[in-house]
């Protein structure tokens, strides 16, 4: 007992000394109903394991395990994906223990589990690589988060569909708690791939436009939304639905200037189109085959069309004349590639986050509509999530 | 074949008499009409040549009877024995290199030399890969890039007498030659065991061609296509823009000599390093037929045929 007091003071006077964890000396409090709760198993076992130098501050009751969403082999989501409870290792000096709040099923973590993707973990892995989650325990050694951050993953790889995991403070950034959950759930992979698209290949203007296909995917409405914010136009190309024209009124509503049916894009039309906002300086594919050939053909001469997506599984056809007569430019843009490159430089990614969560803030860039689903409704939420013309996100809430 | 009455000499003009000329595919399709540039007709045709000024106006400085010079830009109408022009619109060439050499460098070798120098930043040992290597500008894209010290693998079609256009390339300073079926079935690995993936792609086909040429490419590579001789687009999967980073660009030097038109020493500086890698033998041009003015109509059609050498007129 003698031990077990002397542990409690010593978190306590460490709490007090490390004025940066206000909220913390509110927790401590309840580690102190923790202590009490099941002291011999916890804090003797604690102490042995991590010594008295390594006091760590917890604001829930001691997590072990976790519950996550686990594949041994790649293949159907249906078939290989299933719900596992796993060992939590200890919070080392460098780590932080999150608790995770949400994680979205993008069309990327589909490819994962079905080993289709440029980067595949090693298995057995935990699906999903987006996420928010809670810091609810610091390594001693952690400076830059601390207990209460809501915090998303630095890159891919992670493993979201999770309750629960123990990851070095590096491997996090920080994000504002005071955004909804489920924007802050979806800001890490389609924000910022829009955010990039919008502003790494030309240089927009008020007053410039943008033509994309797939305008109500992730990407595509936090494009509308972006461009909206900056008073540039959009022209958005949706396949031909039959609750179209409700879409159309949801993604203006958003921002969108224009939205059109792909069969439109071949129609003489758009030159009426045309007659009301400029020419497009930047197209951003989504989907691919026809779809992308047409997004070039409306381009301005010079200008730029990104590719982030293949949603048809086709290739882009690119018609010769369009790059030398027509001087376009076709690239693509991976989201993953470019927070690795800039890795060694968190003040850029810091940035676009502040930017896009100001967007947030200011009700000006909101998550697409979710469905949100539980853990254990994983086998319902994946098969949404490979549906065609799915028209919410399916989104982990743990 | 028409005879025209020349203009009168105004004080910014230069008359010149053409001294030769090639037939090159673009300089057809302006005639069919399928070019981005058409002229207002009647037209001459032809867009490369090389002349020799016979008489300039009162207020020229830059041309002297005597000098060799090559119009600017295209559209000039080539194809005929005088014309009368602003000085503006030509540009000289040195007398001390060959007559085919001076007909023919101011649209191919000027293309793969800006090929090779605005896209991707080219050291000594690079890997550059074309198709349609045995053209004019893959001819000129060996040359330069072997003076350089840039690795060129070489693709071309395969034909009867193959390996004797591989020795020809070969002599030019190309340093892998490999025929569309032999890459589609052995593939480049055991080239890559000598030289590294290539930055750069210069593709002239399009179609399955120009997707062999991208296959090979290194991660962040871009290919620049300058030609579509197979009339069909290129297939660009979705993977090689977003996880190999492959830049997808064209190269049109009319449009590059358009923009930089006010740069004379820019386009003068290309010139220059071109003549100096014609006069140490290490630009040569395509071996051409060479044919007398009047025999024009065999010049368009061979142009019209596959695997046929670039035809001049001598005027």
């Amino acid at each position: 007992m003698e031990v077990l007091r002397a542990a409690w003071l010593m978190t306590r006077r460490i709490t007090v000394r490390q004025q940066k964890i206000c909220r913390t000396f509110a927790t401590v409090l309840s580690c102190k109903q923790v202590v009490h709760q099941n002291i011999h198993e916890r804090y003797l076992s604690r102490l042995k394991l991590v010594g008295i130098t390594h006091c760590r501050y917890s604001s829930e009751p001691q997590i072990k395990n976790c519950t996550a969403l686990m594949y041994r082999n790649h293949g159907d989501p249906s078939q290989v994906v299933q719900l596992e409870t796993t060992p939590l290792p200890s919070v080392g000096p460098q780590s932080v223990l999150v608790k995770m709040l949400a994680a979205p099923i993008n069309p990327s973590d589909i490819n994962m589990v079905q080993g289709t993707y440029a980067i595949l973990p090693d298995l057995p892995a935990v699906g999903g690589n987006e996420g928010v989650g809670k810091v609810v325990e610091v390594g001693s050694e952690v400076r830059r988060l601390k207990v209460g951050d809501w915090v998303i993953p630095k890159d891919a790889g992670l493993g979201t569909w999770r309750t629960a995991a123990v990851i070095n403070a590096e491997d996090l950034i920080a994000v504002p708690s005071d955004i909804p959950l489920l924007a802050a759930a979806t800001l890490g992979v389609n924000p910022c791939t829009a955010f990039r698209m919008l502003s790494d290949f030309e240089d927009l203007k008020s007053g410039d436009s943008v033509i994309q296909n797939a305008a109500n995917s992730g990407v595509g409405q936090a494009v509308i939304q972006i461009t909206a914010a900056k008073g540039i136009h959009s022209i958005n190309v949706v396949r031909d639905r039959p609750d179209f024209q409700q879409l159309s009124d949801r993604l203006k509503a958003m921002g969108a200037t224009h939205v059109i049916k792909e069969e439109m894009l071949r129609r003489p039309e758009m030159k009426e189109l045309f007659k009301t906002c400029a020419r497009p300086k930047l197209a951003l594919n989504g989907v691919g085959g026809k779809s992308a050939t047409e997004l070039l053909r409306h381009l301005q001469k010079g200008g730029t069309m990104v590719t982030y997506g293949g949603m048809a599984k086709q290739p882009v056809t690119v018609p010769v004349s369009a790059l030398i007569f027509k001087d376009v430019k076709v690239q693509g843009f991976w989201v993953t590639q470019w927070k690795k490159t800039h890795s060694h430089n968190e003040a850029l990614f810091r940035g676009m986050l502040d930017e896009l969560c100001g967007l947030i803030q200011a009700g000006k860039l909101s998550a697409p509509a979710c469905t949100q689903v539980g853990l254990s409704d994983f086998q319902k939420a994946l098969d949404s999530a490979m549906q065609p013309y799915i028209s919410t996100k399916q989104v982990f809430v743990m | 074949m028409e005879k025209l009455s020349l203009p009168p000499l105004r004080d910014h003009c230069v008359r010149v008499k053409m001294l030769a000329a090639p037939v090159n595919p673009a300089d057809l399709n302006m005639i069919q009409g399928t070019y981005p540039i058409l002229l207002p007709l009647p037209a001459v045709g032809g867009n490369e040549g090389v002349g020799e000024v016979m008489e300039v106006g009162r207020g020229v400085t830059g041309f002297r009877p005597g000098d060799w010079v090559v119009p600017t830009d295209a559209g000039f109408g080539t194809w005929r024995t005088e014309a009368v022009c602003g000085a503006d619109d030509l540009i000289q060439v040195p007398k001390d290199i060959s007559l085919l050499s001076a007909a023919t460098i101011w649209v191919n070798p000027c293309t793969a030399y800006r090929m090779l120098h605005d896209f991707q930043h080219l050291q000594p040992g690079s890997t550059v890969i074309q198709n349609g290597a045995n053209s004019a500008v893959g001819q000129a894209v060996i040359q330069i890039a072997a003076a350089l010290g840039v690795k060129t693998i070489n693709i071309i079609r395969d034909r009867p007498k193959r390996e004797e256009l591989v020795q020809e390339l070969r002599r030019l300073g190309a340093d892998f030659v490999i025929t569309e079926e032999e890459l589609q079935r052995e593939g480049l690995d055991r080239v890559f065991q000598e030289v590294p993936r290539p930055k750069l792609g210069l593709n002239c086909i399009g179609g399955i061609s120009g997707g062999l040429v991208l296959s090979q490419l290194n991660d962040g590579a871009t290919l620049v296509t300058y030609g579509g001789m197979a009339k069909k687009p290129l297939q660009v999967p979705a993977k090689s823009l977003i996880f190999k980073n492959i830049t997808f660009q064209g190269f049109w030097m009319t449009q590059w000599k358009r923009q930089h038109r006010k740069d004379v020493r820019r386009l003068n500086s290309m010139l220059t390093v071109l003549c100096e890698l014609v006069r140490s033998g290490r630009l040569t041009p395509p071996k051409c037929v060479q044919l007398p003015f009047p025999q024009y109509s065999q010049a368009l059609n061979a142009t019209l045929q596959s695997h046929q050498r670039k035809h001049v007129l001598l005027m």
